[in-house]
């Protein structure tokens, strides 16, 4: 008799414990299908994560994740760069009409969630000023003499410290001359770096490169004039050849 | 008192159930085999009790229609109480009867019981292991997942390869040419009818013969079983240290088959079911595929031999081992029957074991199979991105769009197919490094012509960096030899 109430405890903790066991499934592990994916964390660790690094720093490509980019980043031209890609860069297409794997609705989620910020986003008072991050449609190769020169004197200000009065490497910045490099790389990607900066790797943005921020108008000179440096050579019409 | 037991013996009288226990559980086993070695046949059969109870309450909702299957597993994952439980139980169920039933056969191999007068016993046995194991089969077949489907595909891939019958045996088996909606019907026939009522019908056969031929008594070193005399002296044996199986003998049973239901009722509770990894759909392409643990060794053979061999292991081997298994007792019918006597045996178990475990672990890893997601989906770690190039950057970028990482992880992450590349510019040169990726070779395609040269350079120029802090780089042995002339004390 004595062990009624205590079994009668036991039965109602057994029965009241069980929803909180740790072998009940998560709904949250529930399989998904690829396209029904709607998370932007899931969508960016499983899609971008793996050049733009981590948490959108500390990767080889494009930061993504400075809070600075975030404020300054066109969503339109965000999707647009998601699902189009870049030609001629390591940038692929990711929308599915262009063969990839990305519906209409999650190119949305990751251009919403990229202009949200991976790491939140810049205030509105510390943006006075700053160059638009998106540059107007160029086409490569086009800069006057003039703006080239402009160009060459903005990096000789804000650059030349670290990659070298050259441009080809300097104390702490490495070569911007590489053909291969400047061959993959956009003129968008060289503004937006050189816009945003890379403080993940000790590489300052417009604010912080000179004595005073970067003008737009200097921020494009220095793009165009870097971009002069092209060749055609290594493009992927021509060959290589083994040493 | 006395009205209770005339009403037990009226019922006695008529069913004669004192006698039946005096023929069954109350049968007189050796002392020496009340031991906690001779504990597992009786644990594999909890389990199979365990297996029909839950596998009944599981067929009130599971529907068996290749729409719906997926639907009904989540409908008991989420959405039905304790739904989740039931599932866990038969899982974790099934994982202990495949895990016991092995044990029972081991045990039996190694302690020689199989030899005269229990040959049968053996061969019935063994016929109740594979049918355990078919169970498993189109158990995990029921999720009807991803791994479900994947794993349909493989056996009817093995059975086609039959000789004559292949054809119409993988046609029976999946209701048709493909895999379709016939077939999960036909591994539903299979796992609720076909396979439990042979199995009930063999086990009914094995422990009859146990019944009438008594428990194997405890092998004792240089006790040899002959034939023509071991009838007589196990009687004796009997007569001189029998005791009851119930209640005397099989306390151990008792306990550790009371083990095997808390470990059941505990993982289930603990670990939960197996949570099904997308529906049947062969056009998911981002699938990972993987068998449940025991045919981890299978799937993982398959993946590692070459391609000419399958046919003839599928034709030849895999029947060969079924006979041998079966043939056992007729190979060693008497002689000695403790293992420390028999080497042999010793040693067959300890390498088919270990050939066993060996390949799951493999199929656990499965470094065969790209990671195809580790592109975009495995960043390159921190700290092979600081203290580098533009170039450099661009290299690792072009490692990554072109898919390099689904196949070589750097630093342990990512693909494991080729060899990983945190350390390769201490193995390969640059003009290596920029062969290799130009013509492949050792199992690598040639990417020569899917890379521009820009995109080579920047690659190898990144590849050139990956070595340790401290460690050099390969040089090719030309330059090294020229820079030990030009300062022979450098090096």
């Amino acid at each position: 008799m004595k062990e009624k109430p205590l079994l009668l405890a036991f039965v109602l903790v057994a029965a009241l414990g069980c929803d909180s066991l740790p072998g009940r499934p998560d709904p949250a592990d529930r399989y998904q299908r690829p396209s029904e994916v709607e998370d932007f964390a899931l969508l960016y660790a499983t899609h971008c994560s793996g050049c733009h690094g981590a948490d959108g720093r500390n990767g080889p490509a494009t930061n993504l994740g400075d809070p600075l980019y975030a404020a300054l980043a066109d969503p339109v031209e965000v999707r647009r760069v998601i699902a189009e890609g870049v030609a001629g860069t390591p940038m692929p297409v990711f929308a599915q009409t262009g063969g990839g794997t990305l519906t209409e609705k999650q190119l949305n989620i990751l251009a919403e969630g990229l202009k949200a910020g991976l790491n939140g986003s810049e205030s509105a008072s510390r943006l006075r000023g700053a160059p638009p991050l998106t540059a107007k449609a160029g086409v490569r190769g086009q800069a006057s003499t003039a703006q080239l020169a402009r160009g060459e004197q903005a990096y000789a200000t804000y650059c030349a410290r670290c990659h070298g009065a050259e441009g080809t490497g300097g104390a702490s910045g490495g070569s911007l001359l590489e053909p291969a490099f400047l061959g993959l790389v956009s003129d968008q990607a060289l503004r937006t770096t050189v816009i945003v900066g890379r403080e993940d790797l000790g590489m300052p943005g417009w604010q912080g490169a000179g004595e005073r921020p970067m003008t737009a108008a200097e921020v494009s000179d220095v793009v165009a004039w870097l971009g002069s440096h092209r060749s055609s050579a290594g493009d992927a019409a021509s060959g290589v050849s083994i040493k | 008192m006395n009205r209770l037991r005339a009403i037990g013996k009226w019922f006695d009288d008529r069913l004669a159930l004192g006698r039946l226990y005096d023929q069954s559980l109350g049968h007189r086993i050796p002392f020496s085999s009340s031991s906690w070695w001779y504990v597992f046949g009786s644990a594999t059969l909890l389990c199979l009790i365990i297996q029909l109870v839950t596998g009944v309450c599981l067929a009130l909702v599971y529907v068996p229609s290749p729409d719906q299957a997926y639907a009904s597993l989540e409908y008991l994952d989420y959405e039905q109480p304790l739904g989740w439980y039931l599932r866990g139980l038969h899982f974790w169920g099934s994982n202990f009867m495949v895990a016991l039933v092995t044990i029972h056969l081991v045990q039996i191999f190694l302690f020689g019981a199989y030899k005269y007068p229990r040959e049968l016993t053996w061969m019935v046995g063994s016929a109740l292991f594979l049918a355990t194991i078919g169970m498993a089969f189109t158990g995990q077949t029921m999720r009807f997942d991803q791994d479900a489907y994947w794993g349909v595909e493989i056996i009817v891939s093995i059975l086609g390869r039959l000789p004559l019958v292949g054809e119409a045996a993988t046609h029976l088996l999946q209701g048709g040419p493909i895999v379709g909606a016939e077939t999960l019907s036909r591994f539903f026939t299979l796992h609720v009818f076909v396979i439990p009522a042979t199995l009930i019908g063999l086990l009914v056969i094995h422990i009859r013969l146990v019944l009438v031929l008594g428990i194997s008594e405890y092998p004792e070193p240089g006790k040899v079983v002959d034939p023509d005399t071991y009838a007589d002296e196990y009687e004796q044996v009997v007569e001189r240290t029998g005791i009851r199986l119930m209640p005397e003998g099989g306390g151990k049973d008792l306990v550790f088959s009371a083990l095997v239901l808390m470990a059941i009722v505990l993982c289930a509770a603990l670990i939960g079911p197996k949570i099904p990894n997308g529906p049947a759909d062969p056009s998911l392409i981002h699938t990972v595929p993987r068998p449940d643990f025991y045919f981890l060794s299978l799937f993982a053979a398959f993946a590692l031999m070459p391609p000419d061999l399958e046919s003839f292991v599928i034709v030849y081997v895999m029947p060969l081992a079924v006979v041998l298994l079966f043939a056992v007792p007729f190979i060693s019918r008497g002689g000695e029957r403790h293992p420390s006597r028999r080497p042999g045996a010793v040693i067959l178990v300890i390498l088919v074991l270990t050939g066993l475990f060996t390949l799951a672990w493999e199929g656990v890893v499965s470094p065969w199979s790209p990671e195809m997601d580790a592109w975009s989906g495995v960043p390159v770690q921190p700290r092979f991105v600081e203290d580098r190039s533009p170039l450099e950057h661009m290299g690792a970028t072009v490692l990554q769009a072109k898919q390099c990482r689904n196949c070589h992880a750097l630093d342990g992450a990512g693909g494991k197919r080729g060899p990983d590349l945190a350390g390769v510019a201490t193995r390969l040169t640059e003009d290596q490094l920029i062969r290799q990726v130009l013509q492949g070779g050792g199992n690598m395609p040639a990417y020569g012509n899917h890379l521009s040269p820009h995109e080579v350079s920047a690659l190898v120029a990144f590849l050139t960096t990956l070595h340790a802090e401290g460690q050099a780089p390969a040089r090719d042995s030309a330059s090294w030899a020229r820079s030990a002339r030009e300062s022979p004390g450098s090096r």
